[in-house]
């Protein structure tokens, strides 16, 4: 039976394909926008709240 | 402060406040629901069966209870914090918040590993059954396994970096196919429907418990896997649209559903095979369901409870990476980790750092270890997490007694639960000591390694106030 | 107390980080694999002499479905008679117990003293 190796062959093409999917995004991503935007995350975002009203 | 109250949709504290590009909110209780089961209904395909072999199938049942009662703990005082601490990270949040920084380094690592272990487990299972059909369809020769386990583990990792709803949707439909295919399997074996095949008394006769009752104790080692997992549930929290309501009801109703399916799984299958060949995960039976099907007679039931299989390890390796890469993320937030991890997507608001990089880990495990080995290495995560709950939930009674703080959910016959996990915990560890002590030493020596190294080095990275999050009172005693 | 502020941390500093920790992840895993000492394997200790279905203790029903799963008497032998063995010493359960233990002391202990300097920079002191 030919098709099983054909079917390994799309298996490492498609394996291939996800990655390079990834790492081109991963890297258009982390050029186009600034690191201060991407990390700025915050824990249930009420680090930010707290961190102000301790200011005010 | 008094103007947030985690119970309430609006007033949650969860604004989009400070934050630019946060994770996306908006998941229901189903995907709760099914993230919790989609990672652990695996276990009823491929690896509880261990148990079978470590002390016969009555054991394994007896394992599948208690093991049961234990998750029960765990889901109980799971929901009650994770209904307050509604964060990414889960339990590590819990532990940072209530027991301590070292602690919650550790949770965060434990979680991170017994998933990461048990994504390299399903991609293993994955590879193995995708080389079964080879055989089946006229294959000759064998396959090789390798482009599958690489494949199936990427495929996932690609959908979980494209977003979390479409992610867990799809959990939430290869999970129901799942199990409805365990429902169908007992069903037509039981002689509910047509003619039943289990024959237990014949079946049991002279092997009731080949090694007496040490081995019904070393059978909870592989217990729980029935159900490892379902605490995974937490780490959608920050996903979820409102994680007082949602968090509870799915976990509490994923935990039920596995209860029936783990039971009814141990019946069909140690009815029709025989407990040395179910025993034996490696040589005997790899995936028992599939092999119940197999003896059945028909072609049916094979295919439907192939399916099954492939689509548990599909459903468990997707919410591992999930769940792995929230406490990844989580930690890398407060810089427990490398604050470069802390990023979220600003497109697909998914944390696409944290998900590339645990890619190569799980592939790393899954090719190059034996599919024993990684799921202890995932149990002994897992049963180190179990034993830091009851030491949590205490702490977090006497810190925030009832009435100081707004909970979501309040667990019943405190502190019960907690003292029956921690001695179930207690059993487990024996269990595994007397098949793996070497690796639980290994892994000990592990974390206490990181975990000196993270107290004298890495901690002067993290901001001691501002990772204290939530917006509850001064603790009591402090 | 002072308000701790956390240095900023370059990125190659970052990058030893994440490499130490890999390393230390797949070294506790692969390390016991290396030194052979992981995991228990089962054993046949009592062989049967000539394998039937009866030397190998399996009744009718048993035997019938070894013989649907295609093994006969001879290729289920190993399969079959394979046990573990549980025996253990003192002195091993004992370590294992102190291991533990101290593993949970020396978290809680030094999560302890880190959480009261959180909860101070947090609330204030008393």
């Amino acid at each position: 039976m030919q098709t099983w190796n054909y079917i390994e062959y799309a298996a490492w093409g498609l394996s291939a394909l996800f990655g390079l999917y990834m790492l081109v995004d991963w890297f258009r991503t982390d050029t186009s926008y600034s690191e201060d935007v991407l990390t700025s995350s915050r824990e249930g975002e009420l680090e930010a709240l707290t961190e102000e009203e301790h200011k005010a | 402060m008094a103007d947030i109250d985690i119970t309430s949709k609006t007033m949650d504290g969860m604004g989009p406040h400070g934050t630019k590009v946060g994770l996306l909110r908006v998941l229901g209780p189903a995907h709760v629901w099914a993230l919790g089961v989609g990672i652990v209904l695996v276990g009823e395909y491929m690896g509880w069966n261990f148990a079978v072999g470590k002390g016969g199938a009555y054991a394994a049942l007896i394992a599948c209870w208690f093991a049961g009662i234990l998750y029960t703990c765990v889901a109980m005082i799971d929901s009650e914090v994770t209904s307050t601490v509604a964060a990414a990270g889960g339990q590590y949040t819990q532990a940072k918040h209530i027991v301590g920084p070292l602690m919650a380094f550790n949770v965060g690592l434990y979680l991170t590993f017994a998933y990461t272990m048990l994504e390299a487990a399903n991609a293993i299972t994955a590879g193995y059954l995708i080389s079964v059909v080879a055989t089946m369809t006229g294959y000759e020769g064998a396959l090789d396994q390798r482009p599958f386990i690489i494949l199936s583990i990427l495929f996932l990792a690609w959908l979980n970096y494209r977003g979390v709803l479409a992610t867990l949707t799809f959990n939430l439909v290869i999970t129901a196919i799942a199990f409805v295919a365990i429902l169908v399997l007992f069903v037509s074996t039981s002689g509910i429907i047509g003619t039943g095949i289990v024959q237990h008394a014949a079946l049991f006769e002279g092997h009731e418990l080949p090694y007496g009752w040490i081995g019904v104790l070393a059978a909870m080692h592989f217990g729980l896997w029935y159900y490892l997992g379902i605490e995974g549930t937490t780490q959608a929290a920050e996903e979820v649209r409102s994680p007082a309501r949602a968090l509870p009801f799915g976990t509490l109703a994923g935990i039920m559903t596995l209860l029936i399916a783990a039971t009814l799984t141990w019946y069909t299958c140690s009815g029709v095979l025989p407990w040395e060949f179910l025993g034996d995960g490696v040589n005997g039976s790899v995936a028992p369901l599939f092999d119940t099907a197999r003896l059945s007679g028909s072609n049916a039931l094979v295919w439907l409870l192939g399916i099954g299989t492939l689509f548990a390890t599909l459903a468990s390796a997707n919410g591992c990476i999930n769940d792995a890469s929230r406490a990844w993320f989580a930690m890398g937030r407060d810089k427990y980790l490398p604050g470069w991890f802390g990023a979220v997507h600003p497109k697909y608001r998914t944390p696409y750092r944290s998900i590339v990089f645990l890619v190569p880990i799980a592939l790393i495990f899954a090719l190059g270890a034996p599919l024993d080995q990684v799921i202890t290495f995932s149990i002994l995560s897992g049963l180190l997490e179990y034993t830091f709950m009851p030491l949590n939930i205490i702490l977090f009674r006497k810190k925030w007694p009832m009435g100081s703080i707004k909970r979501g959910y309040e667990h019943p016959f405190h502190p019960l639960p907690a003292i029956v996990l921690l001695c179930l915990c207690g059993i487990t560890f024996f269990a595994v000591f007397l098949g793996y002590g070497t690796q639980l030493v290994a892994m000990i020596g592990f974390y206490i390694v990181v975990s000196l190294w993270f107290h004298f080095w890495r901690y002067r990275f993290v901001n001691r106030g501002a990772q204290f999050t939530m917006p509850w009172p001064k603790p009591q005693g402090y | 107390m002072a308000h701790y502020s956390a240095p900023k941390q370059g990125k190659a500093s970052q990058l030893i980080d994440v490499i130490v920790l890999v390393a230390l992840t797949v070294g506790a895993l692969f390390v016991p694999l290396w030194l052979g000492m992981a995991g228990s394997t089962k054993t046949v200790s009592n062989p049967a002499e000539a394998p039937t279905w009866e030397a190998l203790g399996q009744n009718a029903a048993q035997a019938a479905q070894y013989e649907a799963l295609g093994y006969d008497p001879a290729s289920a032998h190993d399969l079959i008679l394979a046990r573990f063995d549980y025996s253990f010493t003192a002195g091993a359960l004992i370590a294992m117990i102190v291991v533990v233990v101290l593993y949970y002391v020396l978290l809680l202990r030094f999560s302890e003293s880190e959480y009261r300097e959180v909860i101070a920079e947090k609330f204030g002191e008393k």
